[in-house]
């Protein structure tokens, strides 16, 4: 079973809508239709609150304040009114993000992942895993599918800052200003020529994804 | 209660007890005048005789003489002492078998035969009886002496008692103690009657104080009569005026408190009205901005019910739903929630910058956010959206929700006016000099350089800037371009690489929060 999300939101149809979708994505959602000023011991074990600052019984904020007195569960705000103050004020009181309706569920799912997932990427880790590539950020070796691959300083520094990031894209001129060798003239041709190497290098799997307009973000890949 | 009312009502209360307080002092004055008068002429009257007369028959000696008036009555009057006044007896003769009191002499101390008060009535009479150190008389026809008496002539030497009868006569009494010891006068007790009526008891006539008053109060009310006059002139202007929004002005002549008055209302006057011209200038501009957000509002709406009930139609008549179909459902809804915030940010653009908050965003955060709220729209059209952003937050100070709503109005549009398979990346990348660039991207149809610069040189105008033209660079990049001067921030426009549109923003970046 996935993760238990509470799911504060006192409209009918949107909270089924969103309960559905949640459970849809593989959540076990929990569905309070009003309110509540929490005590420590009150709040079901759950991973994540879904929030809506406008509520009957209790305004959201006070909610939400009276949680951060005892609880660190990440809580997602959904809000009606497209205002700054709202937002930081609920971020103020401790809301990890916000939401402003309206909003496609698709959007909620992913930033109600997105926060789950934070806290395992906060690590920084020293081999990192992306599909067939095994990266040893400190030992400087890179094995495709088992088998060790020789690459030069420059292509290990280029392979290295995309694992750091996996699934990110990273801009071109980021990689121009950091992996190439200062000494020399560095252009985003001479980074192409360089990635075009390292492909190579590694083989059938399509690891390093050109990311149109922005750079190259390191995949888990298919073989080809 | 009316003006003229109170005025007459404050002039008689003020009045009335004015003239009390003003008799009862003229009444202790003249009492205490009296008293002395009668001291000094009982005194010497004992000393030049009457002792001797009194200690010869203390049972039967008791004169009847009157008493002086006060100088100031007497002055001016004809002083008949001459003769006794006809009906009167003489005040100087002595009654029963006792032999006749002093002569008087002219110039004599003593107590006159007669005289007149002010008004020509005459005085009553003073009557003299001897009392011993007992004080007790021999003379069966003095009164008594009681203790007020007694008390009196101890500690002054004079004991004075007043006390009026049933008739209403005022009695006085003045014990004297005489400078000598023993013997049956050793006190003599002087008494005067005052018949009832007389000028000293009560008011004085009425003719003296109620004339005067009255022709004050008759001149205070005649010159009143102008006043309230006026008065009522404008109040009833005030009155006009008021019903006709405050359109009528009033009459302002002279310079007293009532054209004062007159005065301040017409500023109020001018005061009310500017305020009326400003709410109506408000309202207006409500109602024109309430009908065009109704009207751009309402026509996606309509695009939108008429997708819906299509795919109902489609539905019942068992056609397969074109998926091309709901996706313009899906557009047509996001376009909205679009426009329907922008709508939000006009106002407080048009408010101007006390609504604008300036607090630490992290553009990284805000690039995400906007990706994810697009990505539903961009996926089904098959339009990728990428982003490349550095790895740590990148933090500006601005207003999180317009910059928020800057950077999603340049990625929608790139993404309703692309083409299909097309892109749209926004990077983010910072400098050493401590600014960021953020650039979005698009392979889109682009815009023409001539348009390009119109977008940047034309301001943000109420409604003309709102219209949905037709490449979509209505309110949204007006916004755009309006948070960004508010930021501080530069923007370009410029053709991309790719062929389609690269919208940069630069601005200063912030040292991270704590």
């Amino acid at each position: 079973m996935g993760d238990r999300i509470l799911l504060v939101e006192d409209d009918d149809p949107l909270g089924s809508q969103i309960v559905g979708h949640l459970r849809g994505a593989g959540f076990e959602p929990m569905w309070w239709r009003e309110g509540r000023l929490l005590v420590a011991g009150d709040l079901p074990d759950v991973s994540l609150v879904v929030l809506d600052l406008m509520l009957p019984g209790t305004y959201g904020l006070d909610m939400l304040k009276a949680l951060r007195t005892f609880s660190e569960v990440p809580v997602l705000i959904l809000s009606a009114r497209n205002d700054t103050l709202d937002k930081v004020r609920a971020l103020k009181l401790g809301a990890d993000d916000y939401m402003t309706k309206p909003f496609w569920p698709e959007e909620l799912v992913e930033r109600v992942r997105a926060r789950l997932r934070r806290p395992t990427l906060q690590k920084e880790q020293v081999v990192v895993e992306v599909g067939p590539l095994r990266i040893d950020l400190q030992g400087h070796t890179v094995q495709v599918q088992g088998r060790p691959v020789e690459l030069t300083r420059v292509e290990f520094e280029l392979l290295a800052s995309l694992a750091r990031r996996p699934q990110e894209a990273v801009t071109r001129q980021w990689l121009v200003e950091h992996v190439l060798d200062p000494e020399r003239e560095g252009t985003e041709r001479t980074l192409d020529v360089h990635v075009s190497r390292l492909r190579r290098k590694l083989g059938p799997v399509k690891c390093v994804e050109t990311v149109w307009g922005v750079g190259y973000r390191l995949v888990p890949g298919e073989d080809a | 209660m009316k003006l003229r009312l109170r005025l007459a009502l404050t002039a008689v209360a003020v009045t009335v007890p004015a003239v009390f307080a003003l008799v009862q002092v003229e009444h202790s004055v003249r009492r205490r005048t009296t008293d002395e008068v009668i001291i000094a002429s009982t005194m010497s009257q004992m000393q030049s005789g009457g002792r001797e007369r009194c200690e010869a028959a203390p049972e039967t000696w008791m004169v009847r003489s009157r008493a002086q008036r006060p100088v100031w009555e007497r002055e001016g009057l004809p002083d008949d002492r001459g003769g006794p006044p006809p009906g009167v007896p003489s005040p100087n003769e002595s009654r029963g078998s006792g032999p006749a009191m002093g002569v008087p002499r002219p110039g004599d101390e003593g107590p006159p035969r007669s005289s007149r008060g002010p008004l020509g009535r005459r005085l009553p009479p003073v009557n003299l009886y001897p009392f011993d150190g007992q004080f007790v008389s021999r003379n069966p026809q003095a009164p008594a002496v009681d203790d007020e008496l007694r008390q009196g002539v101890r500690d002054d030497g004079v004991g004075v008692r007043r006390y009026s009868k049933e008739d209403g006569a005022l009695v006085q009494d003045l014990l004297l103690r005489m400078p000598w010891d023993g013997g049956p006068c050793e006190y003599v007790l002087a008494r005067r009657v005052e018949p009832p009526g007389s000028p000293e008891v009560g008011l004085p006539p009425l003719y003296i104080w109620g004339v005067p008053t009255l022709i004050l109060l008759s001149a205070m009310v005649v010159a009143l009569g102008p006043v309230v006059q006026r008065l009522r002139r404008l109040t009833e202007e005030v009155r006009a005026s008021s019903g006709s929004r405050y359109e009528q002005p009033v009459t302002v002549n002279g310079s007293d408190e009532i054209a004062e008055l007159a005065r301040a209302f017409q500023q109020a006057r001018a005061e009310i009205q500017a305020q009326l011209a400003h709410q109506q200038a408000r309202e207006q501009t409500l109602r024109d901005f309430l009908a065009n957000t109704t009207h751009d509002v309402m026509t996606p709406l309509t695009v939108l019910q008429g997708h819906l009930a299509a795919m109902q139609q489609r539905l019942r008549a068992g056609e397969p739903l074109e998926s091309g179909l709901m996706l313009s459902a899906m557009s047509e809804a996001h376009y909205m929630a679009s426009l329907v915030h922008n709508l939000g940010a006009a106002a407080r653009l048009e408010a101007g910058a006390p609504q604008v908050q300036h607090t630490p965003v992290d553009l990284n955060a805000l690039v995400s956010r906007v990706l994810g709220r697009h990505q539903p729209i961009a996926r089904p059209r098959r339009i990728a959206l990428e982003s490349g952003v550095p790895a740590t937050p990148t933090w500006v100070m601005g207003d999180e929700t317009l910059l928020e709503q800057a950077v999603s109005n340049v990625v929608l549009n790139g993404i309703r006016y692309g083409r299909e398979d097309g892109h749209v990346a926004v990077v983010l990348e910072t400098t050493r000099q401590q600014s960021f660039t953020l650039r979005v991207i698009d392979d889109g149809p682009g815009i023409s350089e001539e348009e390009r610069s119109r977008i940047l040189e034309r301001r943000f105008r109420g409604n003309a800037a709102r219209t949905r033209e037709p490449q979509g660079q209505g309110l949204g990049l007006h916004i755009v371009h309006n948070v960004v001067e508010l930021h501080g921030w530069k923007m370009t426009l410029a053709p991309s690489e790719y062929g389609g549109l690269e919208v940069a923003f630069t601005g200063p970046l912030m040292s991270p929060p704590g």
